[in-house]
């Protein structure tokens, strides 16, 4: 079985992506990407030195979220995926935010992760209208994902976030359900 | 003395901002109760002063930062500055309402350009003010761009006003711009 999965990837056949809700048993897997300096230089959080830290986060902030996925190849957890809806009268929007580990970067993961939330959200958040995600503009990897799969570029926001102490100019994209 | 004989519009009158009191309540009504001005506001428009004395006390007289915008000290409108939530307390969005009597005079562009200049020396660490405008409100846009503000592009559907979720031009006005 696995080495008929691996054989479909060296033919470049559709990557088996898939997304699943996290369990505190996947926490070795969260630790890969949340150790790494070369993610969280990306993020706005610092890089967790151990996993009980890991494991805390799990428990306070990842199985709580409303809407927070592993990312999944081949049925193990390569990083994480999220939507977070705006509150009160702003429930028409949510923020998308995606990571993955370093190792598989560069292999169109995340893309076929993000088009298989935007296949499922706007049926699974009713009254959902906006789908944002906000990237950093030195971040070209992370906007290429987002025009891959299908997001509109409305601009820049300068000086909108503070990323690690620097307060940063943000790529706004969107996708709004009309969107092909 | 007027030097601006073949000038045709005619001058924006001294305006000043100070905070509202509840004896405000009348002049607030003027703005607050009229559909025109509501229209891009989530509010309805007030038809009972006992509501916008309420909302003078719960909401206007608490607020971190919101003034009336006066005419020989006589509210014609107002003008908040609302600090983003969170630890991203470099930024802020400012919002203006205006009596319809008093539009096209400037009036909401001095108000603006009082405010911007209030914001940058009374709050610290402040480096980006920001404001939305409905697509279909050229006018507030304008009064925006005229302040200095900067468009930095189109938000689809970003907010919901009156069952209809709308498309906003976000705007901004760096401190390295002040």
């Amino acid at each position: 079985m696995d080495e008929q999965a691996t054989e479909i990837n060296q033919n470049r056949q559709p990557l088996a992506v898939t997304l699943r809700e996290f369990e505190l048993t996947d926490v070795d897997d969260y630790f890969v990407w949340t150790s790494d300096d070369r993610v969280s230089a990306w993020w706005r959080w610092d890089t967790f030195t151990n996993k009980e830290d890991v494991l805390a986060f799990m428990e306070e902030t990842v199985l709580p979220h409303p809407w927070m996925r592993a990312i999944c190849l081949d049925g193990r957890p390569v990083g994480a995926i999220s939507v977070t809806r705006r509150t009160a009268e702003h429930q028409c929007r949510a923020e998308l935010g995606y990571v993955i580990a370093s190792l598989y970067w560069g292999r169109g993961i995340t893309t076929e992760a993000v088009k298989l939330v935007l296949g499922t959200i706007f049926g699974d958040m009713e009254g959902l209208e906006r789908l944002e995600a906000l990237v950093l503009v030195q971040n070209v990897g992370s906007q290429m994902v987002l025009e891959k799969a299908g997001f509109t570029k409305e601009g820049v926001l300068k000086k909108y976030l503070i990323y690690k102490g620097k307060i940063s100019d943000m790529v706004m994209y969107s996708f709004i359900p009309t969107d092909n | 003395m007027n030097h601006d004989q073949n000038h045709q519009k005619p001058k924006t009158p001294t305006i000043t901002l100070r905070k509202f009191t509840l004896s405000d309540v009348d002049s607030f009504m003027s703005w607050a109760a009229d559909p025109r001005v509501t229209r891009f506001q989530r509010r309805d428009p007030y038809s009972d002063p006992a509501d916008a004395l309420a909302y003078i006390t719960t909401h206007i007289l608490p607020h971190p930062w919101y003034r009336a915008i006066c005419i020989d000290n006589t509210p014609v409108g107002s003008i908040s500055i609302k600090p983003a939530p969170g630890e991203d307390r470099h930024r802020a969005s400012i919002g203006y309402r205006l009596a319809y009597d008093y539009w096209g005079k400037g009036i909401a562009t001095e108000a603006l350009k009082l405010t911007i200049k209030a914001a940058f020396e009374e709050l610290d660490d402040l480096e980006r003010l920001e404001a939305i405008a409905d697509v279909d409100n050229p006018a507030s846009q304008r009064v925006l761009e005229k302040a200095g503000f900067k468009e930095e592009g189109i938000l689809r559907k970003y907010v919901r006003l009156k069952g209809e979720t709308r498309d906003m031009v976000m705007f901004s006005f760096l401190v390295s711009e002040f």
